[in-house]
């Protein structure tokens, strides 16, 4: 299926700017079958697939962690480098660093990529503002809540302005307010900041809200079940008859999936 | 929150953080219970001073001296020197010396050597038969051979170097297990360099164990010093004073060099754990 490109106001300029096209397998255990998909330039694309499917695995082959058994990951037409690249990546779990300051761990991506120490400063108080964290720069993460973590480990992604950043869950360990606190934000963050996203989440009510495009995955070893643009205005009201028949369209998609497992 | 980024200043209305607390740092409550942890230290102190005094008074024999009899021979000491003209001080300073020496080449070997094994794991397992039975030798178990082999300062620092080592080295190679594989990859994402992962994730992480192991290390190496002093070799040490006024029936001078031992240690032990409450700041501060 053809990515449609979902807000008009950007089509036309917006270019390819992640190719994938990648198997892998762990010895016998085939993760990922013939995986194919681009994203574009400040796309929000949300990977929705059953738990176990190997979100985590593509993730690290995205981030150039991890090399496909078959295939390539391009950036810009080139294969994907963390060292050349400038890639963002927000963890499921805690990923702040202990022994830094909330300041410090959300300068960490800009000191790797040795920007001048004017400019690290710079970014990290904008961004700070932005994920509402002014005041608490010089804390430690074990002084602050979770949700202000997973903000801290958000501005580090949103920092160095990267290629693309990469979400894997981030807010599967908050409460359900926060979550949803948080889905927003990071939406306000992304249409303030600009970037290009993959999201990756079992969670298919948040790929409607969030996304402006869902790829659905099917168990492993995963396949593409669907590639479908996602156009509701946004915000977007979870409770629309629209959104409902998404949610509901991929839903149905999912389970009629499941029995491909024993087929393994 | 739209006074500080006028760029960005179409922020929703959305509910706030509540006001960072303004101080860090422990006081209130928390410092004044430490007050008292120190007050009552010092009652307990005094109290069992006093038993002492008043059993040693009760017995009156020249072989349970009293506090009162070990501080005259303390000052006596501190002033006079001891029977043969050395100065308390340079017994202490010559037992302290030998530590430093020696506890010293036990950090640098042990901190590199625990990080390499550490994080190339294969050379530790390949190696452990060679290492881990050292382990099991007790330091003071080598003096004879230290004896027959070093003397001086070398036959010291050898020793208190085998006390110090493996409680550091041991430390730092469990401690870079500990290393979250989440915060390796964070530092990957970014193109991080190997080099970068050691010094910035690895080391941050494994810096308490390594103190932790610097600590236990810490009294190894003095318990072995005074135990490689109590075996002669050298008219000075802490240990050395003690055997000779043992030698001379002079208990109160025994007790001194045990009380400075025990107190010395205590000193450096203390000074290890404040800067490790520097250092761990991360660890210890608690927002209230």
């Amino acid at each position: 299926m053809m990515a449609t490109l979902p807000r008009p106001r950007d089509a036309a300029a917006r270019e390819v700017k992640v190719d994938v096209d990648i198997a892998h397998s762990f010895g016998a255990l085939c993760v990922h079958d013939g995986l194919q998909f681009a994203v574009r330039e400040n796309e929000f694309l949300c990977l929705c697939g059953p738990s176990g499917c190997g979100k985590t695995t593509l993730l690290d082959i995205l981030a150039g962690l991890l090399k496909p058994t078959r295939g390539r990951v391009l950036v810009h037409g080139e294969p994907v480098d963390p060292k050349r690249h400038n890639i963002s990546f927000v963890f499921q779990e805690p990923s702040t660093l202990p022994w830094l300051t909330v300041r410090n761990n959300v300068a960490v991506g800009l000191r790797i990529k040795k920007r001048p120490e004017a400019e690290v400063r710079r970014v990290v108080d904008d961004i700070l503002g932005v994920v509402n964290l002014r005041g608490y720069e010089d804390y430690y993460p074990h002084q602050i809540s979770g949700g202000m973590k997973q903000r801290v480990a958000i501005a580090r992604a949103f920092a160095t302005d990267a290629d693309v950043i990469l979400m894997d869950e981030p807010f599967v360990s908050l409460d359900q307010p926060t979550r949803e606190r948080m889905q927003a934000e990071v939406l306000s963050i992304w249409e303030r900041k600009k970037g290009t996203i993959i999201f990756v989440t079992h969670n298919l009510e948040e790929a409607v809200f969030l996304g402006d495009r869902t790829i659905v995955l099917s168990a492993k070893p995963a396949r593409i079940l669907a590639d479908v643009p996602i156009t509701l205005p946004r915000p977007r009201n979870t409770l629309s008859p629209e959104f409902m028949r998404l949610r509901t369209q991929f839903a149905s998609l999912l389970n009629s999936a499941l029995p491909s497992r024993s087929g393994r | 929150m739209s006074g500080h980024a006028p760029v960005l200043s179409s922020v929703r209305a959305e509910p706030q953080e509540p006001a960072p607390p303004a101080a860090v740092a422990p006081s209130g409550p928390r410092a004044r219970s430490r007050w008292w942890t120190v007050l009552w230290n010092c009652v307990s102190l005094a109290v069992a001073l006093v038993v002492w005094q008043i059993g040693a008074a009760e017995y009156h024999s020249p072989y349970l001296p009293g506090p009162a009899a070990i501080y005259e021979a303390f000052i006596d000491l501190a002033r006079h020197g001891d029977v043969l003209g050395n100065s308390l001080w340079s017994h202490i300073w010559a037992s302290v010396y030998r530590l430093l020496v020696g506890f010293g080449l036990g950090v640098v070997f042990g901190v590199p050597l625990g990080l390499l094994m550490g994080l190339y794991n294969s050379v530790y397992r390949n190696v452990r038969a060679v290492i881990e039975p050292f382990r099991f030798i007790p330091p003071i178990a080598w003096i004879p051979l230290a004896i027959i082999l070093f003397t001086g300062l070398t036959r010291y620092a050898f020793l208190i170097f085998l006390g110090a080592f493996f409680p550091v080295f041991t430390a730092t190679l469990i401690g870079v297990a500990r290393v979250e594989p989440i915060h390796r990859k964070v530092a990957l994402v970014y193109g991080a360099t190997k080099a970068y992962v050691l010094a910035r994730i690895v080391v941050p992480t494994v810096l308490p164990d390594i103190l932790g192991g610097m600590r236990v290390g810490l009294g190894t190496a003095w318990m072995t010093i005074v135990a490689a002093e109590l075996t002669g070799g050298t008219p000075i040490g802490l240990g050395r004073m003690m055997v000779n006024y043992s030698e001379l029936l002079r208990i109160p001078e025994v007790v001194v060099s045990m009380v400075l031992i025990g107190l010395i240690g205590f000193v450096l032990n203390e000074i290890l754990l404040l800067l490790e409450k520097y250092l761990f700041r991360w660890r210890w501060q608690v927002t209230l």
